[in-house]
């Protein structure tokens, strides 16, 4: 029992320390081997990597509310899309500071200034607090509404897709002013550094696993605090909770707040690194995915979750590009399979496997 | 002595001789005249004066009762129309027509051949030429020619003539003919110089309400010369006024009508779902490809038809239906045996599972039929629809489909209800394990039941093949409504579905045509949750036994 533990946490701590030595090798390959060799990495592969790992933040976000509190959210790209959006918001700030031309949306508005809610996302400090504030509130309604009249289970999932399709539906219409379908781009700064140089898109890279490192660690110790065994006896029976004085949707809504703003934070790491941020960050499918990510690597395992979306999302850049028609057979037939035949998902047998082999 | 009977019986034959002769003289004295009149009418078109005055002595030419006249003028008419008709030197013309020579005035063939260009007619000729054949046509025998004409009339009221018109409106035997004629009149007199005409025109125009009546009315009000007389300002906002009250009561109409039709969508779309998720708890995210599949079924039996069986391509609609029953059907069974089966009691999982098999469908169909979306040929008998009142017009698609859904609906009901099959699902439901204690096949019903709910999605996809547009991404938007009507209305209870598919397409359709269809779609997602919580299983639940 206790080597099993210490095992476990030999493990985790050596995750964590994978995650480190990449963000850690990936200026040292850019700027130490010549481009070409074995051991560098190009900057493309380095950007990919960072987009890889906002999503694998997004999956971890989901994971805390899915694996460890059983409420299968299928609307985080709400809160993933709300940080992106308001991070474009920000970025399109920089850019007009810069260059004093107005984004092609707003002219097409007819706009001659950005409007006057804009101005707050002027600064990033202003915007990073704005938006955990926004993303609180938001995760804090709709908790409240839902936590409090007991809606679980299926109902609980629908409701959160519907949401997400009406966002989505809403960020259309280009009176919204956000864009429209085409939504906010040409993003040429952040903080003082221009987005095109070298340097950026790797610091970039490198903040998002650091950001990835200390959010696993967070949750880690999380997990193992009462506030996480209180979630997962909530997930096994939330009535037992209730009858023994737990007040039971408070502490959903604590890690609720806590997935929508880490949620939040991964979207505002990824829109940066893509260039774009649109209506399609917040539709339905893109939300079903992240469950899709989850339940592939290993829901409940924290690591699974990264692993789950590293994988998908690596296979899903490689094979839309390599074989585009193919893709959407090869996610359905994963997913089916997994589903299916390893329910606790691959790294939860792979730690399954290796707890048998301990003993 | 006078024999009086013979003398009024010569009389009497002397008369009828006499009259025969004058009107067989008559005759002869007309034919003579047709054609130096022909002669002239042609003359004064050829002679570079006013041609619309030439046309109008043209079309006086056509509307007299005779048929042969008719006919000729109609002929020159088109002639003219068409850019055949050739003017030579001498005042006469000639039609030329596909390389023969006619005589405008005689049509023999001509005897000198026409070294000048045809006149070609100008765009406002065209229509006052339209307009022309319109009016000699509304004294033509044939019914369809005059409803034809007549609309035709209404259409270009400002280019007819109003004493041509009055003839005709004298002369119709048939009432909606006549109607729409006295219509156009209506509105040529708004626009004629005589007062009380423009008075008499408001009149008329006030009582056949009508989105264009209203939209006439409120340009002539516009006129600052109307706006000045107060006695027309008055008589037309008067007008106007009772128009839009029975305007209003038609969009009101309308507004129902369109619910109704989006609401037996959402109930066609959303029974099969309220079944399989109230008996096994499964929660199909392929439920919307099983529609689109229903509606790809239904292109090919159409694509067949056209192609095999063209003399019975109506009916393509019809053997659609259970072509898509069965074939949807039988891929819910597929599924249900490769993927449903092995997630019992796991409804996450079957989430997850079901979404996978979506996007493959999904991929698969655009593979095959290509991303774009595919067109329909309207069978005849759902094309157009009818006005019932103004503002409120009913289209036969949309009144196929509220009657095809309740249809549907009740026939499930009766199924649920009253087959044996009906009540062995409806046990399941309620208590499975006792159920299975009875033998009751449970394994076999849920694999049935998840086939009738397939089977339903095709359904819905017959229908909306009328009515929405057929690609292959058509399914996730009806996916997320038929859930939400779902939710609503309470997992497993047809009832439910029906009431709640009412509600929102009602509720839809009312804040829609103010806000938008997607505030629309905010507020009826924030009706449910709000619902929810007053009854989170949903309005109607189905109570389960132990």
């Amino acid at each position: 029992m206790l080597m099993k533990k210490r095992l476990e946490q030999k493990v985790e701590f050596g995750f964590v320390a994978l995650i480190v030595m990449l963000a850690v090798y990936m200026p040292v390959s850019l700027y130490l081997f010549p481009q070409g060799s074995v051991f560098s990495l190009s900057l493309f592969s380095i950007n990919l990597i960072g987009q890889i790992m906002s999503f694998a933040l997004l999956a971890l976000a989901l994971d805390l509310v899915w694996g460890m509190a059983g409420m299968l959210s299928l609307g985080h790209g709400i809160f993933f899309g709300i940080g992106g959006y308001m991070m474009g918001m920000y970025l399109l700030n920089v850019s007009f500071a810069q260059t004093h031309v107005l984004p092609d949306f707003m002219q097409y508005m007819g706009w001659t200034d950005f409007p006057p809610l804009w101005h707050l996302l002027s600064g990033f400090g202003a915007t990073l607090a704005l938006c955990v504030l926004f993303v609180t509130m938001v995760a804090t309604l709709f908790g409240i509404v839902t936590f409090k009249s007991r809606i679980n289970g299926v109902y609980f999932s629908i409701i959160t897709q519907a949401l997400t399709y009406a966002l989505m539906l809403m960020l259309f219409i280009n009176d919204v002013g956000l864009g429209g379908n085409n939504g906010l781009t040409g993003f040429t700064r952040i903080l003082d550094f221009p987005l095109s140089s070298v340097s950026t898109q790797v610091g970039l890279a490198v903040v998002a696993c650091l950001v990835l490192a200390a959010a696993y660690l967070l949750l880690r110790f999380l997990a193992g605090s009462g506030l996480g065994r209180a979630l997962v006896a909530i997930r096994d029976d939330e009535a037992r909770m209730r009858f023994l004085g737990y007040k039971t949707h408070v502490i959903k809504l604590l890690a609720w707040g806590l997935s929508a703003v880490l949620a939040a934070l991964a979207g505002m790491l990824y829109v940066p690194q893509v260039g774009i941020v649109n209506p399609t960050i917040v539709s339905p499918s893109l939300s079903i995915e992240i469950a899709v990510w989850v339940a592939i690597g290993g829901r409940g395992t924290l690591i699974g979750a990264i692993v789950g979306a590293i994988l998908v999302n690596g296979l899903k850049f490689w094979l839309t590009a390599a074989a585009p028609s193919v893709w959407p057979f090869i996610l359905a037939g994963v997913t089916l399979l997994i589903t299916i035949y390893m329910g606790r998902g691959l790294w939860g047998e792979a730690k399954g496997t290796l707890t048998r082999m301990v003993r | 002595m006078m024999d009086w009977k013979r003398l009024l019986h010569w009389a009497e034959l002397a008369g009828m001789a006499l009259c025969l002769c004058a009107m067989g003289g008559q005759a002869v004295f007309a034919a003579g005249q047709a054609e130096p009149l022909r002669a002239t009418a042609v003359q004064s078109f050829c002679a570079e004066g006013d041609h619309p005055d030439a046309l109008a002595k043209l079309v006086g030419l056509g509307i007299q009762g005779d048929p042969v006249n008719r006919a000729w003028a109609n002929t020159v008419v088109m002639a003219i129309r068409d850019g055949e008709l050739i003017c030579t030197p001498r005042g006469g013309a000639v039609i030329s027509r596909n390389g023969r020579n006619l005589d405008a005035v005689t049509l023999a063939p001509a005897q000198v051949t026409p070294s000048g260009t045809p006149y070609v007619p100008t765009i406002v000729m065209m229509r006052r030429l339209a307009v022309a054949t319109a009016e000699m046509d509304l004294f033509s025998e044939h019914r369809d020619l005059r409803e034809k004409a007549a609309a035709q009339v209404s259409k270009f009221f400002m280019l007819l003539d109003p004493d041509i018109l009055r003839q005709a409106i004298q002369r119709q035997g048939d009432a909606d003919i006549k109607a729409t004629l006295e219509l156009a009149m209506a509105k040529r007199g708004l626009y004629s110089s005589d007062k009380r005409e423009q008075l008499a025109a408001i009149k008329a125009l006030g009582e056949a309400p009508s989105e264009s009546s209203r939209t006439l009315l409120t340009d002539y009000l516009a006129n600052d010369q109307v706006r000045a007389e107060p006695q027309l300002a008055k008589a037309a906002e008067a007008a106007l006024h009772s128009i839009d009250q029975r305007l209003s009561i038609g969009k009101a109409l309308s507004v129902l009508f369109s619910g109704l039709s989006y609401a037996g969508i959402l109930l066609l779309t959303a029974i099969g779902l309220s079944i399989i998720f109230g008996l096994m708890g499964v929660i199909n995210l392929a439920h919307g490809e099983f529609i689109m599949l229903g509606a790809y079924a239904t292109y090919l039996v159409e694509h067949a038809m056209r192609v095999y069986v063209p003399s019975m391509f109506d009916a393509y609609i019809f053997v659609a239906i259970p072509v898509a029953f069965v074939s949807c059907g039988l891929f819910g069974v597929l599924l249900e045996f490769l993927v449903i089966r092995f997630l019992y009691r796991r409804p996450l999982e079957t989430l997850l599972a079901t979404w996978a098999v979506s996007i493959a469908i999904i991929k698969l169909v655009q593979l095959v039929f290509g991303s774009q979306n595919v067109e329909f040929i309207t069978p005849s008998f759902l094309n157009g629809g009818a006005q019932v009142i103004g503002g409120f017009f009913v289209t036969y698609n949309r009144l196929f489909a509220i009657a095809f859904s309740l249809l549907v609906f009740l026939a499930t009901f009766a199924v649920i209800r009253s087959t044996r099959i009906g009540l062995l699902m409806r046990a399941t439901t309620q208590n499975r394990d006792m159920a299975k204690c009875l033998g009751v096949p449970a394994q076999r019903i849920d694999r049935l039941a998840f086939a009738l709910g397939a089977g339903l999605a095709g359904l819905a996809g017959v229908v909306l093949t009328q009515i929405a547009s057929v690609n292959p991404f058509m399914g996730a938007g009806f996916v997320i409504d038929a859930f939400m009507v779902v939710v609503l209305g309470g997992a497993g209870s047809l009832l439910g579905t029906a009431v709640s598919s009412l509600a929102l397409g009602e509720i839809n359709q009312f804040i829609e045509p103010f806000y938008g269809a997607v505030a629309a779609k905010v507020a009826v997602l924030l009706i449910i949750v709000l619902i929810i919580q007053k009854r989170p299983n949903g309005l109607f639940t189905v109570k389960m036994r132990g």
